[in-house]
């Protein structure tokens, strides 16, 4: 690590004190800008990871979010105990590392789906262990997916079991499942943490207690756990992938404010963090010692629109209100070029056409009080729009769409309201504009789950606490899924898409990644679509970057 | 004197259960729901109920209070919702941390604020003096997370002389990695200390006896030591009990930026998921820490100081 002088920590301070103010700091030159987005994406490229894998060493991931508990079907702390998860169990199948929205084998080797789409088998690999060295058997699986497809043990993410039926034991190593209807996300379903197989016989007689000590088929296993502080892994030696994981042990330090992430890593006392600010990524950039690397997610900022308000309900007024946006300078300015601008109502998903298909909607202020002229409201209306405190990037963005609609009319009062009594008052439907969540994501990549939420009036979320309803646009996607055909529902979907973008019921402001950073030296950062880091697949190079 | 410590310890307990009612309506009232914090806003709203009922949250205030209060005086604080596991198994190993990190910054305000505090009395409005009021106030007027950034900075990432973030325990363990935490909290308490000692102590040095003393030939170290200390520290004492209370509050901050797995942490996120349980019992512990160092900082000035026993002060 290089030392630096007085003036370069008097450079770091302000940097820090900007960062906690929340100030933002983009150039304006357009071609560095692209160069900056486009190498910021991706593991290491230093020479020292270019070689083989090296084995051994201990990573310490300074994280944001704390683990809480380890029970994967009931995350009391969202990504803090999930991630965890994740490196202590696995699912039949699992997003591929890759970062690309396809599903790869995982605990099954392979399956067969039924030409009506309700029947699945799945092969597991020979030989498979848990951690404590036991066989694991379909009986483990059937028992795993049972509780999946249970909501009163499954709670949290009861959504995405939607359709779950029965399951068969047909041998030890092969497991049918019949769905009760056809749900074609299926196996993105169960790719993902209340649907990690555990042990039948040691949950059944721990109880609670198993969590304390977990036992699974993921990369690593729990060694110690102290709540409010770290947990640390060591490899799960039974683990199926042969030669992985690299690392000996990973620890997890729980570290919820961010500049002290960022001092963890320059130090040296991490070698990896998550949840980089967005106002400090200019400034880890310049530390050759660091690699910024930013994942491709389900993450958008999601403007929810109440269509009890009168004047929301207007379809003239919602896309005004989408024409008044000047996405590429939020882009620019706030989000230093990382952001994407959307084509689609939700957030960037599987099957989502390409902007050359559905066409985003451009910066036009012209448009936009045509709209508004067009509208009842000719003279524009007041409207309250709350957000979550505690974020530095929706301090500034609230500021700057509050001037653009006032430009077409619309007088915005802004009210900060700590996370969870925004997301309360969500579910109340007491607000008129909101951002109801810091950080909005789908659980999966495909557009089954949250094309649901919104659109389907039968599952009880109005809309997804919107209170728009289209019982076109919901006869459109019930249909999508149900159709068995991948290269169908790629036809289906694009349609669905315009359809939203056509009636904006909410509005995308902006797709954003995930931000991590790593020292240089640490390599095969893989992380996968849903934002989850893949350390069986990361190793610690010798030597400097 | 006994019935003087019967009069604190009715006082303390009536103070106690003001804290009890004043926790659980502010945290019951204010909006945010702690089934939905904890299980995501896409659970059906069937599901969110069936938990609330399960937990009691659906009955009315006054039953629910009854439950809280029954149940505290028998011992039993109840489950946290957002761990999910026994309120006292969450507290339990986080009071260690934090009643480490408080007493380090108590003792830490001491070593700096009284050599500072007598350095400056003995030399009034001399260039030190106003050197360490200027210092002190600078001190005093940051917000605790910019000094302990800053500290980090400097300690941690240029100097490398102690981590930025993490705990450790262990005798060395605790001094090497609460030192920067416990200078962030101790800081500004010694900028009190500095400023009521000073004050005192030249009110005290002003004194007859005083005069009486150097008249006598004693060296101006006993005349502090031996007698101008003990009456000009009763104030500090006060002043340093009532700030208790400031140093439990400022664990909150402290512990998120070191990340100490401290109470301060357990309690903002328990504010977050809305965990009433975990909540109304770290609010009643801090308060119970509060009542008692204020209590034995009162029957401490009583042993000093007759005349308070009396009821004169």
């Amino acid at each position: 690590m290089r030392r630096r002088g007085p003036l370069a920590a008097a450079a770091l301070i302000s940097g820090l004190l900007l960062a906690a103010c929340g100030s933002s700091g983009g150039s304006s030159n357009s071609t560095q800008k692209l160069s900056l987005q486009a190498s910021l994406y991706g593991p290491s490229k230093a020479k020292v990871c270019q070689g083989p894998p090296v084995r051994g060493g201990t990573l310490v991931y300074s994280r944001q979010a704390a683990t809480t508990g380890l029970n994967p079907i009931d995350p009391k702390n969202g990504n803090g105990d999930i991630f965890a998860d994740n490196l202590i169990y696995s699912g039949l199948v699992r997003s591929n590392p890759d970062g690309s929205t396809n599903l790869e084998p995982s605990l099954a080797q392979s399956w067969t789906i039924s030409k009506n789409g309700l029947v699945y088998t799945f092969h597991l690999r020979p030989g498979l262990k848990f951690s404590n060295g036991q066989p694991v058997t379909a009986e483990d699986v059937k028992w795993s997916l049972d509780r999946f497809g249970n909501p009163k043990i499954n709670t949290a993410m009861s959504s995405v079991a939607v359709g779950y039926g029965t399951s068969k034991v047909i041998n030890n190593t092969t497991i049918q499942f019949h769905l009760a209807q056809r749900e074609t996300s299926f196996l993105y379903d169960i790719s993902i943490f209340p649907a990690f197989i555990l042990p039948k016989n040691l949950v059944e007689k721990e109880g609670a207690a198993f969590y304390n000590h977990p036992v699974g088929t993921g990369p690593f296993i729990v060694k110690s756990f102290v709540r409010g502080s770290h947990i640390t892994f060591v490899r799960n030696p039974y683990y199926w992938e042969k030669g992985k994981p690299y690392l000996n042990s990973v620890r997890f330090n729980f570290v919820t404010n961010s500049d002290s992430r960022i001092l963890a890593l320059r130090s040296g006392a991490a070698q990896i963090m998550d949840g980089v600010p967005f106002s400090a990524i200019a400034s880890l950039r310049k530390d050759s010692n660091i690699n910024v690397q930013a994942a491709k997610v389900p993450l958008f900022l999601g403007l929810w629109l109440n269509h009890q308000y009168k004047p929301l309900q207007n379809l003239d007024v919602r896309k005004a209100m989408q024409y008044a946006l000047n996405r590429q300078e939020m882009n620019q300015d706030i989000f230093h070029g990382l952001g994407q601008i959307p084509n689609s109502v939700l957030m960037g998903l599987r099957y989502n056409a390409p902007d050359s298909v559905v066409h985003p909607y451009p910066y036009d202020v012209k448009m936009a009080k045509a709209l508004m002229a067009k509208s009842p409201y000719p003279h524009g209306f007041s409207v309250t729009l709350k957000y979550p405190a505690g974020y530095d990037y929706y301090t500034q963005l609230v500021l700057l769409m509050q001037q653009e609609y006032a430009a077409i009319g619309i007088k915005v009062k802004l009210l900060q309201e700590d996370p969870a009594t925004n997301t309360t008052q969500w579910n109340q439907g007491a607000y008129q504009l909101i951002f109801p969540f810091a950080s909005f994501t789908s659980d999966v990549v495909v557009p089954d789950e949250y094309a649901d939420f919104l659109a389907d009036w039968n599952n009880g979320l109005k809309g997804f606490f919107s209170y728009w309803r289209d019982p076109t646009i919901q006869a459109m996607v019930l249909k999508f899924k149900s159709t068995i055909s991948d290269a169908t529902r790629a036809q289906e979907w694009p349609k669905i898409q315009q359809a939203l973008m056509n009636q904006t019921p909410v509005i995308n402001v902006m797709d954003l990644p995930f931000v991590n950073a790593h020292s240089a030296t640490t390599c095969g950062t893989d992380i996968d679509a849903l934002g989850s880091d893949h350390l069986e697949d990361t190793w610690i190079a010798k030597g400097k970057s | 004197m006994l019935i003087y410590l019967i009069r604190r310890v009715a006082l303390a307990v009536v103070v106690l259960f003001g804290l009890m009612i004043a926790t659980f309506l502010i945290i019951h009232l204010v909006p945010g729901d702690p089934v939905r914090a904890v299980i995501g806003g896409n659970a059906p709203p069937a599901e969110i109920n069936r938990i609330r009922d399960q937990l009691g949250l659906n009955q009315p205030l006054l039953t629910q209070f009854w439950h809280y209060v029954s149940h505290t005086f028998q011992g039993h604080l109840g489950q946290s919702y957002s761990l999910g596991i026994p309120v006292g198994q969450a507290i339990d190993g986080r009071i260690g941390p934090s009643a480490a990190l408080i007493c380090y910054a108590l003792l830490l305000s001491v070593l700096i604020g009284f050599p500072l505090a007598i350095y400056a009395a003995l030399h009034p409005n001399g260039l030190f003096d106003n050197i360490i009021r200027l210092g002190t106030t600078f001190m005093f007027a940051m917000p605790a997370f910019w000094l302990g950034l800053l500290l980090a900075l400097v300690f941690g990432l240029e100097l490398h002389w102690l981590p930025t973030s993490g705990y450790s325990g262990g005798v060395g363990g605790l001094l090497r990695t609460l030192l920067l935490p416990a200078l962030t909290l101790g800081l500004p308490l010694a900028t009190v200390v500095v400023r009521t000692l000073r004050s005192s102590l030249l009110e005290v040095l002003g004194s007859d006896y005083i005069d009486a003393a150097r008249s006598r030939g004693l060296s101006m170290r006993r005349i502090v030591t031996r007698h101008a200390l003990r009456n000009a520290v009763m104030n500090t004492l006060t002043v340093l009990s009532v700030n208790i209370g400031f140093l439990i509050g400022g664990t909150l901050v402290v512990e998120q930026v070191f990340q100490i797995p401290g109470m301060g942490s357990l309690l903002f996120g328990a504010v977050e998921k809305r965990d009433y349980q975990l909540v109304q019992a770290i609010s009643l512990l801090a308060g119970s820490a509060v009542v008692l160092a204020s209590l034995a900082a009162d029957l401490l000035q009583a042993a000093l100081d007759p005349r308070v026993r009396l009821g004169g002060r």
